[in-house]
């Protein structure tokens, strides 16, 4: 269809009603729900669509949710109940073979009408902690996607604005955690009736015409900017590869991933042939709802970079047209049904960190060395004392690579994950559960560079009573990679004792399902640390003696790694320093300019 | 007997002085240049030219209240004191890791300003062996004294002049904090020291570290600035009782600014909205949204019938650090006189959030500045009239303005540069509107019902166009727009608030429960009390509010909801959940009845009420003639794109009862205000001028 031009300056004003609406729909939606995987994690998206399912504006919150609700949409199109939409229908949807995300990602759909014609869709998706999985929470070993738990398509939560009792009746039998699911719910569904009503009043205020021809060219503006940035890449085809522990049954099988990005003008592409097969467990990734989006997120993450651009670029479906991802059918990031693909985060982080280091020749102002890349996602559970279940879902964090021009930032969210941790207090006052230690890993160093990577954390979590937890996380023996020059950073680890006997340590691979736990188990859980950038001799003597001080380095590894020497008191020995900086220096066959420096 | 309100801004610093001469209330303003090395200099050069000016003697006045950005700036220019912390064993990076949220989704090369600017520095964090446990706040390892006592020497020798004690727990139980902060004090008397549990005591770990590690981070250099103030005031001659404005709104006395200098980091801003309420009390207008438009940024808060709205802790933030001091709600956007207009790369038009700021300023300026702002723009139009800028003391040149836009706007985009002008018009007031509706609308509040009280120097000239676009019922020209900050000074309460978590379930609370609850919130009330005494108020006038802060079970924000004055019962813990109920329904449109209510903190609210200024009454027209205010016409350009030829009337020389239909502009010495056609201004007896739609355009 198409549309007179809007001129510039009514286009600025709709963008930024636009802007404002999916922010108060993200707002609404977390404020108000329970589950602290939403609230407080804001492991959440939403959003304005037009009638063909195009992006219009999307909440800045979880970066996986952004650009994953069209493809709910197009599912949705697909199963949906009675073949037809209605004024007044909400819709609920997460099959991951019909565009979810994956399963616990849960959408509410509103079409939005004006005038007795569907405009278009408020929607939203949210990770629920409990949608009646094979384990509590989270799953990895499960034979197929019926382990996921409830699986919802097309389904009318209200039809023509009259409850369907019995869905809701249903859901109410299906889950461990069946009021905070259904207030979770009501929540999303508040959310996406904010939207709509607040896209009916844009129509009201600018016409419909205008507000839909708006829509089209602020996709084409975000288009427009991220073609730039990709054109100014030299054309070419940049590799990268790695590998995953194992599939969360078959210890000690890696899996690989082999990520090549070929740039052609304004366009690139993402080829993932070559990554392992489907696995027969849930760690898996669904191609629509996470495998485009993750790709997505690398190029809007390294091109229209917020902290380094003057501009914000519009959240929409135009970021995502110059890029295009192929993986083939029956991969893994491509699954058949009936695959199981509920644990599919990590291996998304590890794509784009592959797609960071393919491109780090030729982006090396804006790219990082290695990332941990990986998640943390751990569920705890257990039965309270009147037998009901509490479930909960805690997300780990982890740390960046150095950059060109500064460290790797320390224990905080990666790449695709950027949500909030729970308060230790707020924990302990409603779980039981005690957490006993919260800090940097002072086990292993962060990778050595002119600028460091950052230091992952540990987290030690007690469980009062007997339990269970499944933990869904990555990266026990692929290292994060040092980039020109810089030290590869650290594996991560995770551990289980009893605080009756703390001197019996276990430990356990980085993904297990449903660990039968007794009062006093703990989990220590020890995140990766990132890649150094650039030759640590290079990094200036002051900031090691610095680091050693804060104790983000150790004197042995300021000697080892940087050539510090420091005095018995604890300062710089410059002469020392010289010495030894010169003495690595051409042991590592540097000029002596870097020795010096 | 006189009272002065000082307020210090970026650029000036404004004075207002309350007197009565021969039995007549008068008031006199005053504005000097501030002086941002020292913001004592100007506030007492200005003091005692106001003084001057009022023919008061410095032993007559008796009050001075003081709104300063002494604390922003040094969190700004990252000037804060070296501090200590203690902190709970195994939990030495609370602090670094924060919430483990990025600031930026987006990004590779972002900055996390609490690791790379850090208010302690890790090797000044030292974990101390102690535990304190959920939920009872049972001791499960006691505080290992001696480890306190080697850290405190430790800080001595690095020279450390504040130090912080942040346990885990505290709120259940502050017996480790005060018995760590009271080792600390006694091997280091000169040290500003703070434990978590007395700045703030709720729950959150994070959040309270952070809030004290805040306080002591400002806290030495913030007292230093108020004592020496308070000092050299006394060695001027003054008497006068000084009082600073906190960021909720409430002036306090200097000492409790020294202890918690947390409490006035939103201080400036704070001033602007308590005088835009009092001002629409003026007007017998008690829904008020403030806009004050400077020459970088808009401040924008929604006052429901005449009660401020305090920010949800959870969005106090100053700069990237939490902190859980109460602060007016209210909205900055970057959006002013100054900010920029451009296209970027892909063609988008942008107004802002760049500005020129002050240096070099607009185009029309002749200060060097290139890029047109919004000030050029309503220059070109004919708004602002290049030779009566300040009233004639700024002299801008329109060529210049004109040209600026004409090349960076109007060729590019084939426009005239009339409607290039307008556009810059139309996108920054676009800004603002939505920042009014973020701050109004998606809370629950309908503009309709309210009037848009416009001041700064700039508020006036945008404030009718915005009043409509929000759909508000009319805007208000306050008497004064360049000082309704320094009058906020002197027009509001005295004001301390204390908190407590208590973490109850209120629908199944029994009455032990219920107790500990009345207990605590006497407790509150006490502290508040002592406070009020200590300044001097006596019984009378202390108002006391009380607050259950509370969420449904299981949800993680709180929202207020008021408590009955008398003690909590089984009979009136239902009005305390139906308040709940009504206020999250205001918040998000919605409300779960069926859910089980918890109260996470108690709040008390003490305050004392001040007599208001009294703004002296305009003269009634009567017969007069708005013609005699008239100074002269010139063409202005509209919203619609018409030039028509407009008067300019002097707001001195206009009288209650007078009306002046549009097109038409009121001058006065630091504000322009502009009546489009189709909007008629009305001056009220009170000076407040009344600026409503009469027909639709």
């Amino acid at each position: 269809m198409a549309y007179r031009e809007v001129d510039p300056i009514t286009l600025q004003v709709i963008g930024g009603a636009f802007d404002t609406i999916a922010k108060e729909m993200g707002h609404v939606l977390y404020r108000m729900s329970f589950s602290s995987i939403i609230r407080e994690s804001q492991d959440l998206g939403a959003g304005l669509f037009d009638a063909n399912f195009n992006t219009l504006c999307e909440s800045d919150s979880t970066p996986l949710h952004i650009g994953s609700i069209p493809g709910y949409l197009r599912g949705i199109q697909e199963t949906l109940q009675g073949g037809e939409w209605h004024e007044g229908d909400v819709i609920i949807h997460n099959h991951p073979y019909y565009g979810a995300s994956h399963s616990p990602d849960v959408a509410v759909v509103i079409p939005i009408y004006w005038e007795g014609e569907l405009v278009g869709f408020s929607a939203n998706t949210a990770h629920h902690v409990d949608i009646g999985s094979a384990t509590p929470g989270l799953i990895i070993d499960i034979p197929d996607v019926f382990g996921e738990g409830m699986l919802f398509a097309g389904i009318k939560l209200f039809e023509r604005g009259k409850r369907n009792d019995a869905i809701w009746q249903f859901i109410g039998h299906n889950s461990r955690m069946p009021k905070q699911l259904q207030d979770d719910l009501n929540a999303q569904i508040a959310a996406a009736e904010l939207g709509a009503r607040r896209f009916q009043e844009l129509i009201r205020t600018y016409g419909k015409e205008t507000i839909l021809a708006a829509a089209n060219q602020l996709m084409d503006y975000s288009e427009r900017i991220l073609r730039k940035r990709i054109a100014e890449i030299p054309d070419g085809e940049y590799r990268a590869e790695g590998f995953l522990d194992d599939d969360g049954r078959n210890r000690n099988q890696r899996l690989p991933i082999k990520v090549a990005v070929r740039v052609a003008g304004d366009s690139v592409e993402v080829d993932l042939t070559g990554s392992s097969p489907q696995v027969p467990t849930g760690f898996n990734v669904p191609f629509e709802g996470s495998t485009k989006v993750a790709c997505f997120f690398a190029f809007r993450a390294l091109l229209l970079d917020t902290a380094t651009s003057n501009e914000y670029v519009p959240q929409n479906e135009g970021s995502f047209r110059p890029i295009k991802v192929i993986a083939p059918k029956g991969s893994i990031f491509n699954p058949e049904f009936p695959a199981a693909a509920e644990a599919r985060f990590t291996q998304c982080n590890r794509v784009i960190d592959l797609i960071v280091k393919a491109l780090a020749p030729v982006l090396p102002g804006r790219v990082t060395a290695g990332n941990s890349a990986s998640l943390s996602f751990a569920a705890y559970s257990g039965l309270r004392p009147g037998g009901d279940y509490w479930v909960f879902l805690e997300v780990n964090e982890g740390a960046y690579g150095g950059r060109a021009t500064s460290d790797g930032p320390d224990a905080i969210d990666n790449l695709m994950c950027n949500t909030r941790n729970n308060p230790i207090e707020d924990l302990g006052m409603h779980l039981p559960m005690v957490c006993d230690r919260y800090e940097l890993r002072d086990d292993v160093m962060p990778g050595a560079g002119k600028y460091r990577g950052g230091i992952g954390v540990v987290k030690v979590q007690r469980l009062l009573t007997d339990g269970s937890i499944t933990h869904e996380n990555e990266r026990h023996t692929d290292v994060p990679w040092g980039a020109f020059g810089g030290g590869e950073g650290a594996v991560g680890k995770v551990e289980v004792f009893n605080i009756a006997d703390t001197a019996t340590v276990r430990s356990l691979p980085a993904k297990f399902s449903g660990l039968a736990t007794k009062a006093g188990d703990a989990m220590a859980f020890y995140a990766p640390c990132g890649g150094g950038y650039g030759d640590p001799l290079e990094r200036e003597a002051e900031q090691v003696v610095d680091d050693v001080l804060d104790g983000f380095c150790t004197p042995e590894h300021a000697l080892a790694a940087y050539g510090v020497v420091l005095t018995a008191a604890g300062a710089l020995d410059r002469a020392a320093t010289l010495k030894r900086r010169r003495e690595l220096g051409s042991a590592a066959g540097h000029g002596s300019a870097a020795a010096a420096s | 007997m006189a009272k002065i309100g000082v307020d210090v801004g970026g650029t000036f610093t404004d004075l207002i002085l309350e007197t009565v001469l021969d039995g007549v209330p008068s008031v006199f303003v005053h504005k000097v240049p501030s002086t941002p090395s020292d913001q004592s200099q100007a506030v007492l050069k200005g003091i005692a030219e106001i003084c001057g000016m009022a023919g008061v003697r410095p032993q007559d006045v008796t009050l001075v209240v003081h709104g300063t950005t002494v604390a922003t700036n040094i969190t700004l220019e990252h000037t804060g004191a070296e501090v200590g912390m203690l902190t709970t064993r195994g939990f030495r990076d609370i602090l670094h890791i924060a919430r483990h949220k990025r600031p930026h989704n987006f990004s590779m090369q972002f900055d996390v300003p609490w690791q790379s600017k850090p208010l302690v520095k890790r090797r000044n964090r030292i974990p101390i062996s102690e535990r304190i446990l959920p939920p009872s706040g049972a001791v499960a390892v006691p505080l290992a004294e001696d480890e306190v006592a080697a850290a405190a020497e430790l800080f001595k020798s690095r020279g450390i002049e504040a130090v912080i004690v942040g346990f885990l727990f505290s709120f259940l139980n502050d017996a480790h904090e005060k018995r760590a902060a009271e080792i600390v004090r006694a091997a280091m008397p000169d040290a500003y020291v703070c434990c978590s549990s007395e700045v703030v005591d709720v729950m959150r770990e994070y959040e309270r570290f952070s809030t004290t590690a805040m306080n002591a981070y400002v806290g030495p250099k913030t007292s230093f600035y108020l004592r020496n103030l308070e000092r050299k005031l006394r060695e001027a001659g003054f008497a006068a009782e000084l009082r600073v404005m906190q960021s909720n709104g409430g002036v306090a006395t200097v000492e409790t600014c020294t202890e918690k200098a947390v409490t006035i980091l939103m201080s400036g801003p704070a001033g602007g909205v308590i005088g835009g309420r009092w001002a629409g009390e003026l007007s017998g207008e008690a829904n008020i949204i403030t806009i004050d438009i400077g020459g970088t940024s808009a401040d924008i808060s929604t006052i429901p019938g005449g009660e401020i709205k305090i920010m949800n802790p959870r969005d106090t933030y100053v700069g990237a650090y939490p902190v859980l001091a109460p602060m007016i709600d209210l909205a900055t956007i970057g959006a002013g006189g100054g900010s920029i207009a451009y296209i970027d790369e892909g063609g988008a038009f942008r107004v802002g959030p760049r500005s020129a700021g002050a240096d070099p300023g607009p185009v029309c300026y002749g200060k060097g500045g290139r890029e047109p702002t919004v000030t050029d723009a309503q220059v070109v139009l004919g708004r602002l009239d290049a030779d009566k800028l300040l009233g004639g003391d700024l002299k801008v040149d329109r060529a210049l303005a004109a040209k600026a836009i004409s090349e960076t706007l109007a060729k590019p985009l084939k426009m005239s540069i009339e409607e290039a002008a307008l556009g810059i018009l139309r996108v920054i007031n676009s800004n603002m509107a939505l920042a009014i509706r973020a701050n109004s609308v998606a809370r629950g509040y309908d503009p309709r019902q309210f009037a848009l009280m416009a001041f700064g120097g700039a508020g006036p000239l945008h404030g009718a166009a915005l009043a409509t676009e929000i759909a508000a019922r009319e805007m208000i020209v306050p008497p004064a727009p360049g000082i309704t900050a320094a009058i906020g000074l002197l027009v509001t309460d005295m004001r301390y608030e204390f908190t407590r978590s208590v973490l109850t379930l209120l629908n199944t609370a029994n009455q032990s429960d219920l107790d500990r609850i009345n207990t605590d919130i006497e407790k509150l009330e006490q502290l508040c009390r002592e406070r009020l005494a200590a300044d001097g108020v006596p019984q009378a006038r202390q108002r006391f509010l009380r607050i259950a802060e509370c969420r449904y079970q299981g949800q993680g924000f709180e929202l207020r909801a008021a408590m009955p004055e008398e003690a909590l019962s089984f009979r009136n813990r239902d009005l305390v959940i139906a308040n709940f109920h009504e206020s999250h329904r205001r918040d998000y449109g919605y409300a779960f009845e069926g859910s089980a209510v918890e109260v996470v903190t108690l709040r008390v609210v003490g305050s004392a009420p001040v007599e208001p200024l009294r703004w002296p009454s305009l003269k009634q027209a009567g017969g007069a003639d708005i013609a005699q205010a008239c100074l002269y016409r010139r063409p202005t350009v509209f919203d619609d794109g018409r030039t028509l030829d407009t008067p300019r009337y002097d707001r001195d020389r206009l009288l209650a009862g007078h009306v002046v239909p549009g097109p038409a502009i009121i001058l006065q010495h630091n504000a322009t205000t502009l009546i489009p056609p189709d909007y008629v201004a009305r001056v009220d007896a009170s000076s407040n001028i009344h600026v409503q739609r009469v027909r639709a355009a």
